[in-house]
């Protein structure tokens, strides 16, 4: 009797579909549910690695948890590498958790945009001594409003920061560059060498313009130029200033400054590279400390100090500064109303919070918040950096305020100038793509 | 179909046909001359063969001896023995990927849509190789165009279909699309394989007072165990090693499947080689397992041929 | 007997779950995902209709025409390296020795790696400083080819295409031995008496025993590349500068980086479109060869 056997199968299998087709009706079923005595809150976040940085956030959802027996919260940590496209589907079927990690420039402004987020100003103005100690700028990536904040930042992105390895500068007698003339001479002496001066990670193509033309331009444009160029008003990125310093950049390359092959290596590649001792510089941002911390011995890394890029003769822009902003923070979803509100407000407190900010601070991990961190806890190379950090400027990091679509053009841009494109060029395709973002 | 007479030799069929890299013109050679040029050749491919395979197997051997390297020799001595046997990394892998319950996840899911998979593109290939009626061709179409079809672009509207039907979050999330999207190619495999089975074995069947269902159950599936075990083995990889599907439609960290263990040992900025060549250590071995399980029932099928004749 | 209403009950309950689950699961979201091509759509928020909009633009892109240039290229060393290899190395492995055995795993065991692990050791290959192909080459004195062989774009989608044909030769030696086990005997037996050996028993016997299963793989060679996408994500993820962007990475890239989720969908269902028409033509091409 196998024939009946296989039609019982079949049958089964379409009343399973149909039966899941039938349920349509229940779709808005979760908000009448009784939730009197238990807040459902729910959290989407990316820290599910093994690092200090990403276990140290945990740690503050888990204690979170254990404070609050009253909410039911169901805390997912994704693989960072499927992240966005998670998020983004779910945007698009508008089932956005409660609580929900988000990056600064683009990805927070476009679910800003459209309308998925709401402000967490209250948070922030429910502890007046918390909110006062962030740094300057903090909120600024987060204020789509006058008056509103959309998001806390969980950490700082400092991203170009030079890294220098002392002992190769030693042995070849070369000064550290402080102007570009000398960072021009220390190219050649280490190309004389055989040695790299300058170790670039580029495969994924955001790492040149995240670490070294952000800080490039800056010096030779200054901020405001940038702020306009970016808002299409008085500037355009076609101007000679902007070609100027992309400029600078192709005489990186064109004095191979990089290791060849670039352009098809990763950033954790590049960065063993040079703790190896195979490259003598590498610019790069302050994730590179964390990695580090996780890969590299403690006596690798007392070879290494850190600075800031070199000055550009006769630029506009503040020389002593770093490319840098607020991180990623935890956002509120538009559809959070009532008791989940408050629950999801007092998590993000509770993950952002002072304590919060030092604990992840003394995680090998830059934060943008006024706080004192123990020496002991730390590398000591995160603690050169943090306390260079603390004596220079912050400039805009392009990829934060540029449109996703100009983020993405410049940095296939700065790839295309490495296998030999032009500044115009590139310069043209970066202003198109901006203007198009600016006015549709 | 015509044949021109040959020589007639007792080279058996692989020789023969590496002889034939050579061209005709040695054709009329002494025999004896020939035979032994045909074992050099044989056995110089024998040989190129063995390189190859070798070449091929490094980097499974490569996976296993990075998955107990520290991240400095990692990078240090890439291709050298580690320097220190890291147990520690299987196990951190393991503990901090959930990788237990992520490993009875997906061998839950992945023997389930096989099954289907293989239920109902077996018997569709039946009806669609065997039985004229209309609308064949629309159907055969239809699932052709299914062969095309890049999944990434299907997320968003598959998201919201089970978010409808209330399937998210459940086995059959991932059941039931990773079988839909394998049904295409499991057809046109077993539709192409039963083209070559004569019809008279059936029909004698057919004779013999057996029902439709009878000549599938008794003659028709027994005689596709070789191109079953093939489709199984497909489908197999295919759903085990899912990322998009798992990422997407599974909420509950109790529901996840490995794809999703793998890669959290990545964040975008930097990457914990060590870690993730543990998980991936881990993931390969049952996916070897089946691969080699079901080679032996793709031979069966010879065995079981030869008999016959 | 079956009768013929029998056998009508028959393909309708043999046939529908499949095609119910596979038009559900499928077809529709392939619609439904085609339908979102004819707007202006970030993937969330408001979308506006922009009719061929999206198409138009498509054309114009020179990118858009480099990946499709890149995914011929695929198609071209897939069908060419994959298929003859394949065919070549079933022939050889039919027996059940233990060498055939363990050749037929080695070479199957690409395919259970996952695409980073693949990806990684073909990156160590390539890399340009110390990786296997320049030292190679440097050992034997050809100083002058070494390359970036992954940031070169004169040679990179080529050099991609080596690691991508090698960790897929696998699947196909499988599909052919089962299709060459299911030659009956008698057949060999057959050729043998009619003198049928070598290229001449593999032309006019062999193949047209199994052109099915050589048609399903052809068909299969250029769906497969293309939606090729892992090994490009993992290599160069479609860079450098764009050199190596596939039309699934463009894609991909379209919808989940650059936020426009209508842009996106109208390239994938451009994909399905090129296929089925690369297809057509496989179809025309064999079903001539066979008749």
């Amino acid at each position: 009797m196998k024939a009946k056997g296989k039609i019982g199968l079949l049958l089964l299998i379409v009343a399973l579909l149909l039966s899941a087709c039938g349920g349509e009706s229940g779709e808005k079923a979760e908000g009448s549910k009784g939730k009197e005595e238990k807040v459902k809150l729910t959290i989407w976040h990316n820290f599910a690695g093994d690092d200090l940085r990403a276990k140290t956030v945990r740690s503050f959802i888990d204690q979170y948890k254990q404070d609050h027996p009253n909410v039911e919260l169901d805390a997912q940590a994704i693989p960072p590498d499927g992240y966005r496209q998670r998020l983004s589907t779910v945007a698009a079927a508008n089932e956005m958790p409660d609580l929900f990690f988000v990056y600064a420039g683009s990805h927070s402004s476009e679910l800003y945009n459209a309308k998925l987020l709401q402000p967490v100003t209250e948070a922030l103005d429910a502890h007046p001594e918390w909110r006062d100690k962030f740094l300057p700028g903090a909120f600024d990536a987060y204020k789509f409003e006058a008056d509103q904040v959309y998001s806390v930042p969980l950490g700082m992105s400092a991203t170009s920061i030079l890294y220098y390895n002392t002992s190769l500068f030693e042995k070849y007698n070369v000064k550290v560059p402080t102007t570009w003339d000398e960072m021009m001479t220390a190219i050649k002496v280490f190309n004389e060498n055989k040695i790299t001066p300058i170790a670039l990670g580029n495969k994924a193509p955001w790492v040149a313009q995240s670490t070294i033309i952000g800080s490039l331009a800056d010096r030779v444009t200054g901020t405001d130029w940038f702020k306009n160029a970016v808002a299409q008003k008085d500037a355009k990125f076609t101007d000679p200033q902007f070609v100027e310093a992309l400029g600078y950049f192709k005489e990186l390359v064109d004095n191979k400054a990089f290791q060849e092959g670039a352009n098809s290596i990763d950033n954790t590649q590049a960065e063993q590279y040079f703790i190896q001792g195979n490259a003598a510089m590498m610019i790069s941002g302050a994730w590179t400390l964390t990695n580090l911390a996780a890969s590299a011995t403690e006596e690798q890394m007392k070879a290494i100090d850190v600075t800031v890029l070199p000055a550009i003769p006769g630029g506009k822009g503040d020389p002593n500064t770093i490319t840098g902003g607020a991180g990623g923070g935890l956002a509120l979803s538009s559809r959070t109303e009532g008791k989940a509100k408050e629950a999801a407000l007092e998590l993000i407190y509770a993950v952002s919070g002072p304590e919060a900010q030092k604990a992840i601070a003394e995680s090998n991990s830059m934060v943008m918040y006024d706080t004192e961190i123990d020496q002991a806890k730390v590398t000591s190379l995160y603690y050169k950096a943090f306390n260079l950090v603390k004596k220079t400027g912050i400039t805009p990091v392009y990829d934060a305020y540029l449109s996703a679509d100009a983020a993405d053009v410049i940095n296939n841009g700065l790839q295309e100038i490495m296998m030999g494109g032009t500044p115009e060029s590139v310069a043209q395709k970066v202003q198109d793509a901006q203007a198009r973002s600016v006015t549709p | 179909m015509k044949i021109e007479p040959a020589l007639k030799t007792g080279v058996t069929n692989d020789q023969s046909l590496q002889k034939g890299n050579g061209g005709n013109g040695g054709m009329r050679r002494d025999l004896s001359g020939r035979q032994l040029a045909v074992k050099g050749l044989s056995g110089l491919g024998k040989l190129l063969l063995l390189v190859y395979s070798v070449i091929t197997l490094y980097p499974l051997y490569w996976l296993f001896i990075s998955a107990f390297k520290t991240n400095q020799d990692f990078f240090n001595r890439p291709y050298g023995l580690p320097l220190v046997w890291m147990k520690e990394n299987i196990v951190r892998a393991w503990e901090l990927g959930h990788m237990g319950r992520a490993m009875v996840n997906s061998t839950i899911v992945t023997l389930a849509a096989v099954v289907l998979t293989i239920l109902l593109s077996v018997l569709a290939a039946y009806v669609l190789a065997r039985f004229p009626f209309r609308f064949k061709k629309a159907v055969v179409g239809i699932f052709l165009a299914g062969m095309l079809i890049p999944i990434h672009s299907t997320l968003v509207p598959l998201f919201i279909i089970m978010n409808k039907i209330h399937l998210l979050d459940t086995y059959g999330a991932l059941i039931l699309p990773y079988t839909a999207f394998e049904l295409p190619i499991a057809i046109f495999l077993a539709m192409a394989y039963m083209a070559s089975i004569p019809r008279e074995i059936e029909e004698a069947a057919m004779i013999d007072g057996n029902g439709w269902w009878g000549i599938f159950g008794k003659i028709v599936l027994p005689l596709c165990t070789p191109i079953i075990a093939t489709i199984s083995i497909l489908a197999f990889l295919r759903f085990w090693n899912d990322f998009s599907f798992a990422l997407v439609f599974i909420n509950t960290q109790a529901l996840k499947t490995l794809p999703l263990s793998l890669s959290l040992f990545s964040d975008g900025f930097g990457t914990d080689y060590s870690l993730t060549m543990g998980a991936m250590a881990i993931a390969v071995l049952p996916t070897i397992v089946v691969y080699l399980i079901l080679q032996e029932q793709i031979m069966k099928g010879m065995v079981a041929g030869s008999i016959k004749g | 007997m079956p009768t013929a209403l029998r056998s009508k009950g028959f393909i309708a309950v043999a046939l529908l779950p499949a095609l119910l689950l596979f038009l559900m699961f499928v077809i529709v979201p392939v619609f439904w995902s085609a339908y979102y091509g004819f707007f202006s759509w970030k993937g969330f928020g408001a979308a506006s209709f922009i009719g061929l909009d999206n198409y138009r633009e498509m054309f114009q892109d020179g990118i858009f025409w480099r990946a499709l240039r890149n995914n011929l290229i695929l198609v071209a060393s897939s069908i060419i390296g994959q298929i003859p290899i394949a065919l070549l190395l079933a022939l050889l492995l039919l027996k059940n020795t233990l060498f055939s055995r363990f050749v037929r795993s080695a070479v199957f065991m690409p395919m259970v790696l996952s695409t980073v692990v693949v990806g990684l050791i073909w990156g160590y290959i390539y890399q340009t400083q110390f990786g296997l192909a320049n030292t190679v080459l440097r050992m034997i004195g050809l100083e002058s080819w070494t390359r970036a062989w992954l940031s070169d774009p004169q040679v990179n989608m080529l050099a991609i295409s080596i690691p991508i044909n090698w960790s897929n030769v696998g699947p196909y030696l499988v599909i052919f031995i089962a299709a060459l086990q299911n030659i009956s005997p008698e057949v060999d037996d057959a050729a043998k008496i009619d003198g049928a050996v070598g290229w001449r028993k593999l032309l006019y016997v062999t193949l047209p025993m199994i052109w099915g299963t050589v048609v399903v793989t052809l068909v299969l060679c250029i769906s497969g590349s293309l939606k090729a996408f892992d090994h490009v994500i993992v290599m160069t993820g479609g860079g450098p500068a764009r050199s190596t962007e596939l039309l699934a990475t463009y894609m991909y890239n379209s919808t989940f980086d650059v936020y426009r989720y209508g842009y996106g969908s109208a390239v994938s269902t451009m994909i399905i479109l090129i296929s089925a028409l690369l297809i057509g033509i496989n179809y025309i091409l064999t079903r001539q060869k066979s008749g």
